[in-house]
């Protein structure tokens, strides 16, 4: 009885193993994150069709109440719902990071890819040109444009935080690709007759996608943390539209009265970060794992 | 006679380095029929892969000087853009390289990896495409190919992997097909294998094959005719038959001592070659291999020895004292 327990147990274990589409579990806590992320970026798109309070609507008669049942998280001092400001402030942070990203990545990955791939005289120009504008903080020169670069929209805040986001993008990827470039299938594939542009999306570009990727999620963090100093600086999207960083900023000077004004976009802020962060993290060993295993 | 399919003149290829220049492949000449096969042997640092890499007109965009000639089927490969190149890279020559672990693609399925040149080079349509590389998964022994054109790389053993760079490297038909140590990251029962089937796959398809090799024993029945190179330059070449039997050259005397023989008794030693291979940067003015030959006299230090005829056609070798022949002709 207890033997063929045993066999049972052996058999099952030596078939799971075996099977090769069986592929390694992410874990539970990133697909929690990866609802989470999903959650915040439906919240954001469909903000006008939920049944929120309008996060503009001043209420004078709840002034710097705590959460309640009519509002979730608590109303500020001038009585506006923290929680559909959050909502909608959460517009303001994935459209900065999803816009820049855009136009680091449009701009920054090409770049690095064709550097890498090409080498010489464009690379080492490229590569000292990026590296001299890396020299520069990126808050510091996002700072310098913006407080000059006025009257202030979402529009001009995506377009700095972009470029400024460059020459990262273009340093990862272009490691990245030269790690790759450098691999015998790729010589191989060009003493087979591709051309170059072949090369580069067929055989470069899909080994070169899961750094890309994981890249891409840290990117979007730090992306909307700068977005968040901008904001706290008030450098960012004007008052009374709501981002999380300017929230922050204005729960500031009343944080003596109604700490929540603070915690609430604080956490959102937060949760939000870590979840990328943790799902890229996650992507990157995944792949990297499968990787060795070649 | 058959008319000759690629012919090397003086070719040297030199890499700028911080340190000056430095002579991978030095003056070398030869030239090879078609359907034959030609071995190059060489230790490691000898050249042989910068050779092999400088006749398919592979060379780094930058720091790198190639002058000579290498004529393929009368396409001058030397000088040649890479776009001009890319209309002979496939479909005139071919390559394998050393480590097959490395030489696929990891991320794209075999089949896929085969047909790409079937679709882009040869026009071929989709259900040709995969038709025919599947065909070719069956040529070079892989079971079951039809299962496998599906597989991706990491799913194949080593010696299955070499089998599907073979048959990329087989899917324009080449007429030249270059292998650069095609067996050095494979068991040794393996490595029969693959070379088997090269043998078979080059009758079958006609076709020239270069073998890069250390290995002497991979040569011997497989080539017809044998370069062996030390410093960037050839030392001595021939007919196998003539190299193995009647070498000149202290230096492939030293190789052959150097590899062991089934005749042997058993716990026989083998002849280790005193030294280094010499520093490609700082030459010595005479023969390069004379600080660690036995044989050397003053004129082997002082002088450098060019390739000159032996007794048997075809057959030279550079140097100055050479050994003396079982026909006990001198030179």
């Amino acid at each position: 009885m207890s033997s063929s327990y045993f066999v049972n147990e052996l058999v099952e274990e030596s078939t799971t193993q075996v099977t090769p589409e069986r592929k390694k579990k992410l874990g539970i806590l990133f697909w929690i994150c990866v609802s989470w992320l999903l959650l915040n970026l439906l919240g954001a798109i469909l903000a006008n069709v939920l049944p929120l309070q309008n996060p503009l609507f001043q209420n004078y008669s709840v002034i710097n109440a705590g959460p309640s049942l009519h509002h979730l998280f608590g109303t500020d001092d001038l009585g506006r719902d923290i929680f559909s400001r959050i909502v909608y402030g959460s517009r303001v942070s994935i459209e900065v990071s999803l816009g820049s990203l855009l136009i680091g990545f449009g701009i920054g990955a090409p770049l690095g890819m064709l550097a890498a791939y090409r080498r010489g005289k464009f690379d080492s120009l490229l590569t000292t040109f990026m590296y001299t504008f890396l020299a520069f903080p990126a808050i510091i020169a996002t700072i310098a444009v913006l407080s000059f670069w006025t009257p202030r929209s979402l529009l001009k805040i995506i377009i700095v935080v972009g470029i400024a986001s460059i020459p990262l993008v273009y340093r990862v990827i272009r490691t990245a690709t030269m790690n790759i470039a450098t691999k015998d299938y790729v010589i191989a594939a060009k003493v087979q007759g591709a051309t170059d542009w072949r090369i580069m999306v067929k055989e470069l570009l899909p080994n070169v996608l899961p750094i890309g990727v994981s890249f891409l999620l840290i990117g979007i963090a730090t992306v909307i943390t700068l977005e968040g100093s901008l904001a706290f600086l008030g450098l960012s999207v004007n008052p009374p539209t709501p981002s999380w960083g300017n929230m922050i900023n204005e729960s500031r000077t009343i944080l003596q009265q109604n700490p929540w004004l603070a915690i609430f976009p604080s956490l959102a802020l937060c949760l939000f970060l870590l979840c990328l962060n943790f799902i890229g993290d996650r992507l990157r060993s995944h792949f990297e794992v499968t990787e060795g295993n070649l | 006679m058959t008319p000759e399919l690629l012919v090397v003149k003086d070719l040297s290829t030199t890499f700028d380095t911080p340190a000056g220049p430095l002579a991978a492949v030095g003056n070398v000449s030869f030239d090879l029929n078609q359907n034959e096969t030609l071995g190059i042997v060489g230790e490691s640092g000898s050249g042989k892969t910068v050779l092999s890499r400088t006749v398919m007109g592979l060379q780094p965009r930058t720091n790198v000087t190639v002058t000579g000639s290498v004529l393929l089927n009368g396409f001058e490969v030397v000088g040649a853009s890479d776009v001009e190149k890319q209309k002979i890279w496939g479909l005139q020559v071919a390559m394998i390289f050393q480590d097959p672990m490395t030489s696929l693609n990891p991320v794209m399925r075999i089949g896929k990896q085969i047909d790409e040149i079937l679709r882009v080079r040869l026009g071929m349509d989709r259900s040709a495409a995969k038709a025919r590389a599947i065909e070719l998964l069956e040529l070079v022994g892989i079971p079951s190919p039809a299962e496998r054109y599906s597989d991706f790389p990491g799913q194949l053993s080593g010696g299955m992997r070499q089998r599907v760079v073979i048959a990329t490297a087989l899917a324009g038909s080449p007429q030249l097909l270059l292998a650069d140590e095609p067996t050095t990251g494979l068991d040794v029962t393996i490595q029969a294998q693959i070379l088997n089937l090269l043998d078979e796959i080059k009758e079958r398809m006609k076709m020239s094959v270069v073998l890069v090799t250390h290995d002497l024993g991979v040569v011997a029945t497989r080539t017809s005719r044998l370069i062996v190179m030390y410093a960037g330059r050839i030392v001595e070449m021939g007919s196998t038959r003539e190299v193995f039997a009647n070498h000149r050259m202290p230096y492939t005397r030293a190789l052959l001592d150097g590899s062991p023989k089934v005749s042997n008794p058993s716990h026989t030693r083998l002849l280790a070659i005193p030294g280094r291979p010499p520093n490609l940067l700082n030459l010595p003015p005479g023969c390069s291999f004379a600080p660690r030959c036995s044989f050397a006299t003053d004129r082997c230090r002082q002088e450098r020895p060019e390739l000159q005829p032996a007794s048997a056609p075809g057959h030279s070798f550079a140097c100055w004292n050479p050994l003396p022949t079982s026909r006990g002709a001198t030179s």
